[in-house]
């Protein structure tokens, strides 16, 4: 079954993958080297890395016969846009709650 | 980056009157969205926008009054996503009334984007981070 492609926001919901992007966020990793950091099995640990992969958190380079995986700006991208959509909004909302207020005060 | 929104607003209108536009669901209506929004903390209420597949977001926003404080502050949290019973996003909107000059200044924060501090750490870090992890990267490859 094919896995559901999560949003940005599903994908730093769950707190070990936050974990593991912290731990990214100081230096890149072998897929070995991260999952040494948690105390679930090496499946369990390549279905976080599938899923920060996907959704752009991540890149995985194979160097030599390790994998390293290397925080990624796009997945984070995602979220930002969200909140420049609604500062965006909000600004937009405001203003014309004033021109409401405005007219009001007008009558 | 920006990890929240924060907005001021003056209106030259006493807070009273802005506070009934923030409280009264007809009012809000007029310049927020559809909404069936009680002024008592607690009250489960929602938001009706237009869906944005793109966003992953159906156009539902769920809230709950978390605080209120009649003409000062109105607290109430601002969830959403994909389909209904699916939160993605999951925010707070905080909302203060300033008297001043005769009018009201208005200040919003709309916050909670990135979850929790260990998040916000990741954001502040991510901008000098990436690039120091892949010139890393760049530099296991060339020894290789």
């Amino acid at each position: 079954m094919r896995q559901a492609q999560l949003d940005a926001f599903q994908v730093i919901a769950d707190p070990s993958r936050r974990h593991m992007m912290h731990l990214l966020s100081k230096d890149s990793m072998t897929i070995n080297a991260l999952a040494e950091n948690f105390n679930m099995s090496r499946p369990a640990v390549s279905k976080h890395i599938k899923i920060m992969y996907k959704a752009g958190f991540i890149s995985i380079q194979d160097i030599g016969r390790e994998r390293h995986c290397v925080l990624k700006q796009e997945g984070f991208n995602e979220v930002q846009n969200w909140i420049n959509y609604f500062d965006k909004f909000w600004e937009t909302k405001l203003k014309k709650l004033e021109n409401l207020l405005n007219e009001k005060t007008k009558k | 980056m920006t990890k929240s929104i924060k907005q001021t607003f003056f209106y030259s209108h006493k807070p009273e009157a802005v506070w009934e536009y923030l409280t009264k669901p007809e009012l809000i209506a007029q310049w927020l969205m559809a909404n069936d929004f009680k002024p008592v903390v607690g009250h489960d209420f929602k938001f009706t926008a237009r869906p944005m597949p793109a966003f992953n977001f159906d156009g539902i926003i769920y809230c709950k009054v978390l605080e209120l404080v009649p003409n000062k502050k109105l607290v109430y949290s601002w969830k959403g996503g994909p389909k209904p019973g699916t939160i993605t996003l999951d925010s707070t909107v905080e909302w203060t009334l300033v008297p001043k000059d005769n009018g009201t200044e208005l200040l919003l924060e709309h916050h909670g984007f990135a979850t929790d501090d260990a998040m916000l750490q990741i954001f502040t870090v991510m901008d000098a981070g990436w690039k120091q992890n892949i010139a890393k990267v760049a530099e296991l490859l060339k020894n290789r």
